[in-house]
């Protein structure tokens, strides 16, 4: 990716695609009122299934209670849309925990490879585009919905390896997009460039200092070039003093010091990516976002639950294990907590330049691989909306009919102004988008 | 390649003096466009030839009081390489333009010395406007070598032996465990299909195989490098960067995959690679090829002559793309500034600040929680200024450029990074010979390595400097011989080879697939390959002998090359040596590279190959063609041969002054087709190569083809001196009468002696641009000849 980047930075005709991001500031400050609501659609990932009996309301349409679970969630009840029923039908090579991955926003096969899983036919990447990407590039292609990042990828914990367990954003067919697990880097990503102007800032008065030194000590039919760069940095001086002067929406988040990528730190690394999530909202540096919580058999060990076996091992349990079930409750249970969290925070933001708070134009859909974690099934995948967007009536529990889960991608994929007709599979997306509202 | 225009300038004089102009057109020399129809003032004739009064009462009008021209009657400066000789010929011929042949004889002859000494001719415009040393800023290429050389371990380069291959550590599992190895090899590419069998180094087995090479690649030429990697299993690639993989294709597609990255590297230079391969039981099929696309080339596995088994030291390389330097004078240099120069080098400077922070630990080897981790990172910060302005820092200059910058911030990181910006902004760092006035050995250091490699000494040459030993002639020729042997020597002299053939212009060499067939992007590949090849074995070679580079018949081919040219040889997929017919090749004016790049589509191009020559080869001046004459070849009538095309287009006495020298060297070369083919007939007529060519003295020296040009150019003091001012400012970059108006002959002298060592005259070239106003004499005393 980094090469790809490179080259196109190179290819960029002339030379201010490259130098001026830096110098007149970032792209989209977010400091005019919006022509329409900006609308943002958040994928939140938790692994290896969850206890559908502690998941899943019973009751469906409005009135319905909140099971263990998603208790969390109790006071954005009216803000939330539970959908049972949405199955990943898409089969093919790999096993259930890569499928359940890796097609999971593609809706797509992957290729046949190398990678072999706990069953089925050894398989490689995915053979499409994930939704987010996708409506990414629209949001892209359009000047009133275009941002610096379009989308950015946020990992807690997940490993430092590239298989299909790991990654379920895909630019396309085979180029799976890595997550940024470290929150210091995804800071360094967002808010670097003010540093850099920052330190940049406070050399120029000895730059132009020295230029004057140096003038002093060639002849005068020479000095003429330096008196130009002399104008220059002055030039330079007075453009970052203006561009300083449209600050940021939201000054960037403090974070603690020296948190190292380690299991016992994710509860502290998951607030910190968040609140790095919520502040490039804020800041409008993107539209779409995904949040990946570990990997597909992901094995966090939630000693800050108490519960000191590695999450994918529970997962196995059969349902008769009340231990296991009961383990995998709080460790479900943890991750709602994590979604409340964000849905707290977007909820008391208010919409910058618009009305309301920022959770009324963010759609957050948290999702899983499995439906189930011992029976590997990709039936029923948790599908939890939490917020608002265009065509979504929330505040609902819905029992859908068994429908494939490329429709729902359809559906968020208008919600977001993107029509389109089919995504992924094309077989799959029979009856088009899901209607919710 | 574009269709060659006739180029308009871009004031054009008024639509009656165009007209005039059109008929004076595209002169060396044009000398009264007086509109006034009298003759009467041609009285003096009679009395003694006056010179100054000719010139005065008759040409100023229209060519200026200085010959410095008249705007709407004849714009150009009067300036040329003629002798007065010739001059004198021409002004008796043609002028005044309204009354040729009024003034001749004794007459002519006065005016024209006049016009020649005052300010035509080399000499007097040196006289006139005395060039000097002026002050500049690094090149792009100079400040890319140079950050990347802020970063080169110290020392010497490592061996790199290239055409060996990749060193091969081969395993009998997927897993690379110590366990299963089997044994070690060297392999000259890597390009293996292996089926869905196992070779039979793996053995029996049932989890696979893998291979893991490691060793270097050499960059031919500067540029962006597009890296492929075709395989049906998993792969991992790593180049000029030992710790993030530039491919990582662990996971595989059965149907095989095609990765790619592009990296920009520095010609002449090596790069670690390292590059692992596995397959796994259930992948069906076996196979790997690593290829690349390098500037100016077409895919193709990576020759085993740019694989070596050694690993190279990586190179920092910045990214940024700079605006075009100021090339007006025929060579780049940093003579202005401007606000996108400006923004890129402070880019850079982001570049390099934030790799230094990140790479604070490696820099520095140091951790965060040592003790003596603000000593460290103090010195590494003193040492990298130091090597960056080239000269020991001051006990102010260390305060203000390490020690302040580095308190102001609160984090390391930020302060190192307020260090790197400071550097790289500094004037200290972007001009060359700031304390000129008194240069001291610093600034002959500094000379000496912009002059042989575009960057900052090495420790050698600082080490010298520290020493006080950069003092006499001899010291420094010493030191200048010794770097000839760095790599980057190489690269500089690739760097003015390319520009003296104008390689580097040349993008695209597609001809008529329907007359062409077969002259593929592969073969335009090869052809550059065969002539840098060729120029790096002449060069390179102990005897450098510029000669060779013109009268050579042998060229390195290989098989794909010899095919199409029909060319007998053992060559495989390696370039070798092969002598050519000496009847048909001579040096490089008859490599086809440069022939198919001096050519249309579908035919030969006498104009630009005959311009190219002109100016190049054998070293005479031309100028800019007053107006635009597009070539259109259904222009003529069918069965023309080029030749009679060319010589009816430019049959009119505008175009001959000029004309009259580039047809004929361009016909000498109508023995070569489009491709670069050698050729008899040209359509159905018989070439006719054979061409009078006048010198600049007027005598004419008749041309039967290629290699008489050749000869007569390794022959001719003109063209010598063109070759050695065109290396001269290339190396350099700075005009070379500023620095003596002898130099020209020294070097020239000292060249002849030589044997026309192009390496020596290197030597010489950048000993007197370092010595330049030190005090030490730069000449030898002259040797009889």
């Amino acid at each position: 990716m980094n090469a790809l980047h490179r080259r196109q930075f190179l290819k960029a005709a002339g030379l201010s695609a490259a130098a001026l991001p830096f110098l007149t500031g970032l792209p989209s400050l977010g400091l005019a009122a919006p022509a329409r609501p900006r609308q943002r659609l958040v994928f939140m990932f938790s692994p290896n299934g969850t206890i559908p009996a502690a998941y899943w309301p019973d009751a469906t349409g409005t009135d319905f209670q909140l099971k263990e679970i998603m208790s969390p969630l109790e006071t954005f009840k009216n803000r939330m849309l539970v959908l049972n029923g949405v199955y990943n039908k898409v089969r093919g090579d790999g096993d259930s925990h890569m499928r359940g991955m890796s097609c999971l926003l593609t809706g797509i096969e992957l290729f046949p490879g190398n990678i072999m899983g706990g069953g089925g036919a050894p398989a490689g990447w995915a053979s499409g585009i994930s939704i987010d990407q996708e409506i990414k590039n629209y949001l892209q292609s359009k000047d009133d919905t275009r941002t610096r990042f379009g989308s950015l990828e946020f990992g807690v914990g997940v490993t430092d390896r590239a298989d299909p367990w790991t990654r379920m954003s895909y630019a396309g067919a085979n180029k799976p997009i890595a997550p940024i697990s470290d929150p210091y880097q995804m800071y360094e990503k967002l808010y670097g460039q003010l540093k850099d102007k920052e330190n940049l800032q406070s050399v120029l008065d000895t730059v132009k200092g020295d230029l004057q030194k140096v003038g002093k000590l060639i002849s005068a039919e020479d000095r003429r070039m330096l008196e130009e760069h002399q104008a220059l940095v002055r030039q330079m001086e007075k453009e970052i003093a203006d561009t300083k002067e449209q600050k940021l929406r939201a000054a960037p988040p403090t974070l603690g010091e020296g948190i190292a990528d380690q299991n016992d730190n994710l509860p502290r690394l998951s607030r910190m990516q968040i609140d790095l999530l919520v502040n490039s909202f804020v800041n409008d540096m993107a539209r779409v976002a995904t949040l990946q919580f570990t990997k597909s058999v992901g094995m966090a060990k939630m000693n800050w639950l108490d519960i000191k076996d590695g999450h994918h091992s529970l997962s196995h349990e059969p349902d008769g294990n009340a231990d296991a079930v009961a383990k995998l409750t709080k460790i479900n249970k943890w991750f709602c907590g994590e979604l409340a969290y964000l849905v707290q925070k977007l909820s008391t933001t208010p919409e910058p330049g618009g009305e309301g708070m920022m959770l009324d134009n963010t759609l957050i859909v948290w999702t899983n691989e499995l439906g189930k974690g011992n029976s590997h099934t990709l039936d029923n995948i948790p599908f939890l909306l939490v917020g608002g967007a265009p065509g979504f009536q929330m505040g609902r529990s819905l029992k859908l009919e068994k429908v494939t889960h490329n429709r729902l991608h359809l559906a968020l994929a208008h919600a977001m102004g993107h029509r389109l007709e089919t995504f992924g599979k094309a077989a799959l997306c029979d009856g088009g988008p899901l209607k919710l509202g | 390649m574009t269709p060659f225009v006739l180029q308009s300038r871009s004031t054009l004089p008024s639509p009656s003096a165009q007209r005039q102009g059109a008929l004076a057109a595209w002169l060396l020399l044009s000398l009264w466009l007086s509109s006034t129809t009298h003759a009467a003032s041609f009285s003096f004739f009679s009395r003694k030839p006056d010179g100054p009064a000719t010139y005065r009462s008759q040409c100023a009008k229209c060519h200026g009081p200085a010959g410095e021209g008249v705007k709407g009657k004849y714009n150009d400066p009067l300036v040329g390489d003629w002798s007065i000789e010739k001059l004198t010929r021409y002004i008796a011929k043609t002028m005044p333009e309204d009354k040729p042949g009024s003034c001749t004889g004794p007459n002519a002859e006065a005016v024209s010395r006049y016009v020649h000494d005052t300010f035509y001719s080399r000499e007097a415009r040196a006289r006139n406007k005395p060039a000097r040393v002026e002050l500049v800023r690094l090149t792009n290429r100079q400040h890319l070598l140079a950050v990347a050389d802020l970063f080169r371990a110290p020392g010497e380069e490592p061996k790199i032996s290239t055409g060996k291959g990749l060193q091969a550590l081969t395993y009998k599992s997927r897993n690379m465990r110590r366990e299963d190895k089997a044994p070690d090899r060297t392999d000259l590419k890597i390009d293996f299909d292996f089926g869905a069998k196992r070779p039979d180094w793996a053995g029996e087995g049932t989890n696979g195989f893998a291979i893991q090479w490691s060793g270097s690649v050499l960059a031919d030429e500067s540029g962006d490098y597009e890296f492929v990697v075709k395989t049906a299993n998993g792969v991992r690639l790593w180049v000029n960067d030992d710790e993030k993989p530039l491919i990582d294709g662990s996971v595989s597609s059965f149907k095989g995959v095609e990765h790619t990255a592009t990296l920009r590297l520095i010609g002449g230079r090596a790069y670690p690679l390292k590059m692992e391969f596995f397959k796994t039981s259930r992948d069906p099929l076996a196979n790997v090829t690593l290829l690349w696309r390098p500037p100016h080339g077409a895919q193709q596995v990576i020759p085993a002559r740019n694989l070596a088994p050694e690993r190279a030291a990586t190179t920092f390389i910045i990214s940024t793309p700079f605006p075009a330097d100021d090339s007006s004078v025929g060579y780049e240099r940093g003579v202005s500034v401007s606000k996108e120069w400006d923004e890129a080098v402070t880019h850079v400077a982001i570049e390099v600040a934030t790799y230094v922070a990140r790479n604070l630990d490696r820099l520095t080897r140091s951790k965060p929680a040592d003790k003596d981790r603000t000593a460290k990172v103090e010195a590494f910060c003193a040492e990298l200024v130091t090597r960056a302005f080239r000269r020991p820092l001051t006990d102010e200059q260390k305060n203000l450029f390490v020690t302040l910058p580095l308190r102001s911030a609160t984090k390391p990181e930020d302060g190192v990074k307020r260090v790197m910006l400071l550097t790289l902004k500094s004037p200290r760092f972007l001009y060359l010979g700031i304390e000129s006035e008194h240069p001291d050995d610093f600034v002959v250091a500094e000379r000496l390595s912009f002059g042989m490699w575009d960057s900052l000494p090495n420790s050698t040459l600082t080490k010298a400097a520290t020493e006080g030993r950069l003092h006499t002639r001899e010291q420094v020729t010493e030191q200048a011989r010794r770097m000839l042997a760095d790599s980057r020597s190489r690269g500089k002299m690739q760097y003015f080879l390319h520009r003296w053939l104008q390689m580097h212009h040349i993008e695209d060499l597609t001809k008529d697939q329907g007359l062409y067939p077969g002259f593929t992007p592969e073969i335009i590949g090869d052809l550059r390959t065969s002539l840098n090849l060729f120029l790096d074995d002449v060069v390179w070679s102990e005897s450098s002998d510029y000669r060779r580079l013109l009268l050579e018949d042998d060229f390195f081919v290989n098989a794909r090359l010899a095919k199409f040219y029909g060319i007998k040889t053992n060559a495989g997929e390696e370039f070798i040596r092969t002598e050519l017919d000496p009847k048909q090749r001579s040096g490089v004016v008859t490599h086809p590279y440069l022939l198919a790049a001096f050519s249309y589509s579908k035919t030969s191009s006498p104009v630009h190959r005959g311009v190219f020559l002109t100016r190049n080869i054998v070293g005479r001046s031309l100028r800019p063609p007053p107006m635009a004459v597009a070539f259109k070849d259904g222009d003529f009538k069918p069965g023309m041969s080029m030749r009679e095309k060319v010589t009816e287009l430019t049959r009119p006495q505008a175009c001959q002054s000029c004309h009259g020298v580039i047809n004929p060297l361009g016909f000498s070369l109508e023995n070569y087709d489009a491709v670069g083919r050698f050729r008899e007939k040209d359509g159905n007529r018989t070439v006719d190569a054979a061409a009078d060519y006048t010198t600049d003295d007027g005598a004419i020296v008749h041309f039967k083809g290629a290699r008489d040009i050749a000869e007569f150019a390794v022959k001719s003091d003109h063209a010598h001196n063109a070759f050695i001012e065109q290396l001269f400012s290339q190396v350099v970059k700075q005009p070379m009468p500023a620095y003596g108006l002898d130099v020209l002959n020294q070097l020239h002298l000292s060249f002849v002696q030589s044997g026309y060592n192009i390496q020596k005259l290197l030597v010489d070239i950048v000993t007197v641009s370092a010595l330049q106003g030190t005090g030490t004499p730069v000449s030898t005393p002259k040797k009889k000849t």
